[in-house]
């Protein structure tokens, strides 16, 4: 189910909203476990078994590890059991094939595949079992003594399938505690109500530009540039979207998630787009591989090392595809280049460190989005104008035209300036007044058109399902 | 933020997810989308097999959309969220120039377009090849033809009429591109307008060595007529008016239905209150009929391959003919039509819209 959806918004979420309310504080955990479960087997009723699995070792293994704290060889065995679960799981799941499929390129042998039908979230889920196990292990938190509140965690709906990626840290003490409030709810409401509008009016309308340039035949240098432009910021819009409506959901629920996404094309170089962009991802790639393996406090070709470590897993746990390494790739090296030689520099440029930036970006999600490797580098060559292509043409200008309100708004929103002027707004002299109107009534034609698309239209994935 | 604003955006919140919740649960369901010409998805059925296989949520997540209250209400704020807040040139691939509505059709699909020009000459070598006196092949621009000048990416019409005349060159091709204009077309629906294309009718018999007097008159008929556009793309257009056209030899003319086995008029007015109006010209889609023409002073006789196109054509060539039949191969598997055609001495004119053309996958 997704958050976007009709099921979701006027089936799902009324309901459990309704039980999570009306049953009292030590039951909240159990609905909101039951519910999540609901949730996810709703789009996948057979994977669900995974994710009981995941959840059932991870609550075992937790309690193992902290009963055995002080027998470092058994804690170590026991966090290494749980993590090669779970790790397991993924790879059977997500990479299992494309190892056999190289594997038989390699060799020239034909091992079948086995034609496993990727269970959505798990990237997600795998992440957030792995931290807790670690974090048990380090004696950082202690292990869940209830099954239904590690379940509860592990299962929420609201960032079950797409994050933000979610510690056991990070809410152990809300799954104990949490305080319900009005104003914690409008705040949540508002938020949702932002990121559905982000997905469903910005984000699926640019996914639209990017399938009708992939259908076109009648491309053109323009064209391209038009396609990785809308991409960029579709899968942004898409993403953070999402991240918004899982973080609102958080909220009326009584959590606070961290924030996945912090204005990205703001940024001035690659390192700090990494830091804006699914930051929850690169933090708990930076906590639970990048240090461990000696972060940058080690000799220099051992920082290298760890670095390409840390980008070739980071593109991988996008998808098993050579287009998802090399894009990970491609973020190493140039992070490796800044940091080297010209970081300084860009940070204390103006304007050229962000066109820099974008350009970078742009390059690397046609990359991201390229069905192989072949075809990713034909579109660069076809953006640089080395694949014969005219430099304009009548389709491209219609489409252009077409998607011109949308791209500038979606080119708008991707920075703070919205935010910011709306908040000098708000805290001006009658901004409460002022915002006393404004907000509901802009939540309230968001949510018309909202639901006006939704009732319209079949357009709807959500990009990081498949991650 | 201050308690009012709390409670206000709670209470528009939460009145709109419960509030429509609640109206999905008592309003009930409906049979069919009027404006999308459609039966409206029901309740799937629950049980054991349908949840396991998923097959119960995909069948309900399209049955909350069918059945969703104010559905039509909401969909008209999409399209026009759409095309006024987003300035989006089109809405469900259907956009707007000069008061015309027009689905976006594009780019050539040359290899729909040889399909077919290959069932084509699959009909002729087939059943008309030494038996048809000749055989006329033509091609209906679609309203984007007229439209260019909007920005609106088109097809490449002069590359489908070179590609079609060049692997159909059994045929002769009679061009009615310069006798149609938009105007001829109704605003809210693809079809053209019967009692506006008498030149093209005329020229299209010229071509076949025949002559229209053109003397018919055009009656109203008491509809308001909403085409196929209007529901697909929500958009709040207006009502168009419907014509047919009236004259001694079609109003004497019968129709045999070879589906039903029945005869029937040239029009069926029954029709002029049903989900399409159109049908009203023969009765709609049929795979294959014929029409009489008692009054004919000719015994030529013409067979008229075609789309629904054709349906609001023929009346305006029966005066030429004692007899014309009228083949559609979408429903009528074309290597079944030596059961059914006798092409003996006849005229063949195999006739189609450059929409068919372009998804010719059904064309048999």
């Amino acid at each position: 189910m997704v958050f976007s959806s009709i099921p979701f918004l006027f089936w799902f979420f009324p309901i459990t909203l309704a039980l999570y309310f009306a049953v009292p504080r030590f039951m909240k955990n159990g609905v909101l476990f039951v519910a999540s479960l609901g949730f996810y087997a709703w789009g996948e009723p057979k994977f669900s078994v995974f994710m009981l699995a995941s959840i059932a070792q991870g609550y075992v293994f937790g309690l193992l590890i902290e009963k055995f704290r002080e027998k470092i060889r058994l804690r170590r065995l026991f966090t290494a059991l749980s993590c090669g679960f779970s790790i397991g799981l993924l790879v059977y799941c997500k990479y299992a094939d494309f190892f056999i499929t190289n594997f038989d390129r390699l060799t020239g042998l034909s091992v079948k595949t086995l034609g496993v039908v990727l269970p959505i979230g798990i990237s997600f889920y795998t992440f957030q079992m792995l931290s807790y196990t670690v974090d048990v292990s380090r004696g950082r938190v202690s292990a869940q003594k209830n099954p239904i509140d590690l379940g509860a965690y592990i299962a929420m709906f609201p960032q079950l399938i797409a994050g933000p990626i979610v510690r056991y840290s990070d809410i152990a003490e809300q799954l104990k505690s949490r305080s319900h409030s009005a104003e914690k709810a409008a705040a949540g409401a508002s938020r949702f109500v932002i990121g559905l509008a982000k997905k469903i009016l910005i984000a699926n309308r640019l996914g639209e530009l990017v399938s009708v340039y992939k259908a076109s035949s009648g491309s053109s240098v323009a064209f391209v540039w038009l396609y990785a432009v809308a991409y960029a910021l579709h899968i942004y819009y898409d993403f953070s979207g999402y991240s918004d409506m899982a973080i609102g959901l958080g909220k009326i629920l009584g959590f606070d998630f961290p924030e996945n996404f912090n204005y990205p094309f703001i940024s001035k170089s690659g390192t700090e787009f990494w830091r804006r962009w699914h930051m929850t991802l690169g933090s708990w790639f930076r906590d639970y591989v990048y240090i461990p393996m000696g972060g940058n406090r080690v000799s220099k070709p051992r920082w290298y090392l760890n670095i390409f470590t840390v980008w070739l897993l980071t593109g991988f746990w996008h998808g098993a595809d050579w287009t998802f390494i090399v894009w990970g790739l491609f973020f190493a090296v140039l992070l490796l280049s800044e940091k080297s030689f010209y970081l300084e520099r860009l940070e204390k440029g103006r304007f050229w460190p962000h066109v820099y930036l974008i350009l970078c970006v742009l390059v690397s999600f046609v990359i991201f989005d390229a069905k192989s490797l072949g075809q990713g580098f034909r579109t660069i060559g076809d953006m640089l104008g080395l694949g014969g292509l005219p430099i304009m043409s009548s389709e491209t200008l219609y489409y252009l035209k077409s998607y011109a309100v949308t791209l500038a708004v979606a080119a708008v929103g991707s920075t703070p300036a919205v935010k910011n002027g709306v908040m000098k707004l708000f805290s001006a002299k009658h901004g409460e007044a002022v915002r006393a109107v404004a907000e509901p009534v802009t939540l309230l034609a968001l949510l018309a058109l909202c639901t006006g698309y939704l009732v319209d239209g079949s357009f709807n994935p959500f990009l990081y399902f498949r991650f | 933020m201050r308690k009012f604003t709390v409670y206000a955006v709670l209470t528009v919140c939460a009145g709109w997810i419960f509030g429509l919740f609640a109206l999905g649960i008592i309003t009930p369901d409906g049979e069919v989308s009027v404006p999308e010409r459609r039966k409206l998805a029901q309740m799937p059925e629950i049980n054991a097999d349908s949840l396991l296989s998923g097959e119960f949520m995909s069948g309900f997540e399209t049955y909350s959309a069918d059945q969703f209250p104010f559905r039509e209400s909401f969909r008209r704020i999409k399209a026009l969220g759409q095309y006024r807040l987003f300035m989006q040139s089109d809405s469900n691939g259907i956009y707007l120039h000069d008061g015309y509505a027009a689905k976006l059709d594009f780019p050539l699909d040359e290899g729909s377009v040889d399909h077919a020009a290959e069932r084509m000459r699959f009909i002729y070598e087939s059943f008309l090849e030494g038996k048809a006196s000749a055989v006329y092949l033509s091609v209906i621009p679609d309203k984007n033809y007229f439209m260019r000048d909007g920005g609106a990416p088109t097809l490449d019409y002069d590359e489908m009429v070179r590609q079609l005349t060049e692997k159909a060159d059994f045929a002769e091709y009679i061009d009615i591109f310069p006798y149609l204009e938009l105007s001829d077309y109704y605003r809210t629906d693809t079809h053209w307008r019967i009692e506006k294309i008498g030149e093209a009718a005329k020229a299209l018999a010229e071509g076949m060595g025949v002559s229209l007097s053109g003397q018919w008159e055009a009656k109203p008929l008491d509809v308001r007529f909403y085409g196929v556009l209007c529901g697909q793309s929500a958009l709040p257009l207006g009502a168009e008016e419907m014509y047919i056209i009236s004259s001694p030899e079609i109003d004497g003319a019968r129709v045999y239905n070879a589906e039903t086995g029945e005869y029937q008029g040239v029009y069926d007015l029954g029709r002029a209150g049903g989900a399409d109006p159109y049908e009203v010209y023969l009765g709609g889609a049929r795979s294959l009929m014929s029409i009489e023409n008692p009054a004919a002073k000719t015994d030529k006789e013409l067979i008229i391959f075609r789309d629904s196109f054709g349906s609001s054509l023929a009346p305006h060539l029966i005066e030429a003919y004692r007899k014309i039949t009228l083949v559609d191969t979408r429903y009528l598997a074309a290597p079944m039509l030596g059961r059914f055609l006798d092409a003996d001495g006849a005229d063949v004119l195999m006739i189609y819209s450059t929409m068919i053309l372009n998804s010719s996958e059904t064309m048999t």
